[in-house]
């Protein structure tokens, strides 16, 4: 049986989740979204139908895809789960915790999957990386380094990346990235301090944040955020030092195009930044090729559970938390 | 000029000789070291006379003295050179403690002598075209830097026929002052000092012992975060981390990120990379200018036209005081105000 995809959100993300499930077995049948016209014309460009009604693609689809902004999931998660649908929710998980426990557990009563798109955990370089690890080839992990940086998002209609209530801001929408994969290659976090511009300065034209965590193992961690370069510009980079090694991915390292013409067009960015690394297969795809298999062959485990959606929540609101108050912020026994 | 050296517990004493040589204008009248054999050993390499005791190397009036003892055995090496009027240029950290740092800058004071702290990275050529570009203004409002200084475990000579050097003090908690924090956290915190022209307000550290466990006992994994007084932030990975075969020592680098983007400036980036049979592993050969002529020829000018050096004691003095800073949060788990 075809495994009907119900995508909400018409977005950069509804767009690039569209084009993942095109490459798998499933078969999109519906997208909703607010703002017209996109819906139809994403509708049009993956052979699915536009929905008006939220309701009726719950109703028709096996799995609801959440490509929504951050403040929305927890209401669309608890729709679909009331109506015994599978989920795929785009990072963060939900804007506070409260919310992400209570999604949790109304994935838990209604035995319907939830799957939190952490797509970090499926970019090739960050998945070899955390298989080294768990070979051993480092031995145990001591030191890691995180970098994400970019400019300001630009969205031209309704920015609510820029509207902390409904985003949680830089440190919530990027860093989260890197708070999940830290605590996936180092464990259990116990204690996060924070830095940022964003508190400091009100009329800052971006953010920029350095966030230092303290694993349970005795592991530390240092985290680079930014939405502070000037566009098109993002980079993206790697450390992991271990007492029997050490795996180094730094930043612009493995760029292998360099294009170097006379700009003939308007060069503008896009309206978010992506990281650039050509591949046969984009890491989106790639995890919803693995999505897929989760929710068509129960013997595959999820590798994002939605406990590491809720954890990476807690640690960037305790980000955020220190930032703000200007102290260490404690997870108590470890997040 | 005539210039001479106390000790050679610490190896930059070679690099300091090696550049002072190399000018014409500098006699090196002697060096002096307490440990006999390692004081000959270096004496005979770089055919240099070699005085019975620190004494001894003083009674000769040098016109200054470079100080590359161990950490925590700058202080009677800077009094007996304070006290017979002798220029000081003193090996980073300045001390092991604030009393210590704060002794020897007020020791020097009151003898008149001038007191220079060696920060070398304030004369690497990218570190000072970083200066230049913030003094335009270009880069605008800094908002914060994330930068590393990491090495190798500093435990030198094991399997050469060089135990005798006695160099693996780094690790020693008493002599150094603790471990990868006192090592590498001074000259990243020196130059943020200089790039921003401000002083540190707050630090904040967390530290571990998980990277080379049960072969020494302080710390040897840190991250720093200071907060300085116009609100830029700043991270500093001091940590051993580079293992024994990483194709160098190790390596200092910084990213500043500010109101109009990134600047980013890698020290030791000047490098190519040799991959040799004999070694079997790839290594790199750093080409780049050498940041410790710059700092020898600024002492020498000091002396010379009787005014401070571009770096005093005050500077190694603000230096130790954040490190002991970092010791301190690292044991109170909270950020500690300066």
């Amino acid at each position: 049986m075809t495994l009907r995809i119900g995508i909400v959100g018409a977005g950069f993300m509804g767009s690039t989740h569209a084009a993942g499930w095109m490459q798998t077995p499933a078969k999109i049948i519906g997208i909703h979204a607010l703002h017209p016209p996109k819906p139809r014309q994403l509708a049009d460009t993956v052979r699915a139908e536009a929905y008006d009604s939220l309701d009726k693609l719950i109703a028709d689809c096996d799995v609801l895809d959440i490509c929504t902004p951050t403040h929305t999931h927890h209401d669309l998660v608890l729709k679909a789960a009331a109506a015994g649908k599978h989920i795929i929710c785009e990072k963060p998980l939900a804007r506070h915790v409260d919310q992400a426990q209570a999604m949790l557990k109304a994935c838990q009563t209604a035995r319907v999957k939830l799957l939190v798109a952490h797509v970090v955990r499926f970019f090739p370089e960050y998945a070899l990386a955390k298989t080294a690890v768990d070979r051993g080839d480092i031995g145990k992990v001591a030191v890691v380094r995180l970098t994400r940086c970019s400019y300001q998002p630009k969205l031209a209609h309704d920015n609510w990346y820029l509207d902390f209530e409904k985003s949680g801001g830089m440190m919530l929408d990027l860093m989260i990235h890197d708070f999940d994969y830290a605590r996936w290659v180092a464990g259990d976090v116990e204690s996060v301090f924070a830095k940022n511009v964003a508190f400091q300065k009100k009329d800052a034209p971006g953010d920029y944040a350095l966030v230092m965590l303290r694993h349970k193992n005795g592991a530390i961690s240092n985290i680079e955020g930014g939405w502070a370069y000037p566009p098109p510009m993002f980079r993206t980079g790697f450390e992991i030092a271990g007492d029997a090694g050490l795996i180094e991915h730094p930043a612009d390292s493995s760029v292998p195009l360099g294009v170097y013409l006379r700009q003939t067009g308007s060069g503008d960015a896009a309206e978010v930044g992506l990281p650039m690394s050509p591949l046969s297969e984009s890491p989106y795809t790639t995890q919803l090729r693995h999505f897929y298999e989760v929710l068509t062959n129960n013997a595959v485990p999820a590798r994002v559970l939605p406990e590491d959606g809720l954890a990476s929540l807690q640690i960037a609101l305790a980000a955020i938390e220190s930032a703000q108050t200007g102290k260490r912020v404690a997870l108590a026994g470890g997040i | 000029m005539r210039l001479g050296l106390m000790s050679f517990a610490h190896l930059h004493a070679e690099s300091y000789i090696a550049a002072l040589l190399a000018m014409p204008d500098v006699e090196l009248i002697g060096v002096v070291d307490d440990n006999q054999q390692r004081g000959e050993h270096f004496a005979n390499l770089f055919k240099v006379r070699l005085f019975e005791d620190y004494t001894a190397l003083l009674r000769e009036k040098p016109d200054g003295v470079i100080i590359t003892s161990e950490n925590a055995r700058h202080l009677p090496l800077v009094e007996m050179a304070a006290a017979a009027g002798v220029a000081i240029l003193c090996e980073k950290p300045l001390a092991t403690t604030r009393e210590d740092a704060q002794k020897i800058v007020e020791i020097c004071q009151q003898a008149h002598v001038p007191l220079m702290t060696a920060f070398p990275m304030r004369f690497s050529s990218p570190a000072i075209e970083v200066k230049k570009l913030l003094a335009s203004g270009k880069a605008g409002a800094i908002w914060g830097c994330n930068s590393t200084n990491q090495g190798a475990l500093p435990i030198f000579h094991q399997q050469e026929n060089l135990a005798f050097l006695n160099r693996n003090w780094f690790t020693d908690k008493h002599l150094a002052g603790g471990g990868a924090v006192v090592d590498h956290v001074v000259h990243l915190a020196d130059l943020l000092r200089w790039f921003l022209g401000c002083e540190v307000t707050e630090v904040f550290a967390e530290t571990n012992t998980i990277l080379h466990a049960g072969q020494v006992e302080v710390e040897t994994g840190g991250l720093v975060m200071l907060t300085f007084e116009n609100g830029t932030f700043a991270s500093i990975d001091c940590s051993w981390s580079k293992p024994a075969y990483y194709p160098t020592w190790g390596g200092l680098k910084m990213e500043l990120v500010s109101e109009n983007g990134l600047i980013t400036m890698d020290a030791y980036k000047q490098i190519v990379t040799i991959y040799s049979h004999k070694t079997q592993r790839p290594q790199w050969g750093y080409w780049g200018s050498d940041a410790n002529y710059g700092l020898l020829r600024d002492f020498i000018s000091a002396i010379r036209e009787k005014r401070p050096p571009a770096i005093t004691g005050q500077d190694g003095y603000k230096a130790v005081e954040i490190v002991m800073a970092a010791y301190e949060s690292a044991q109170t788990g909270q950020p500690v105000k300066l």
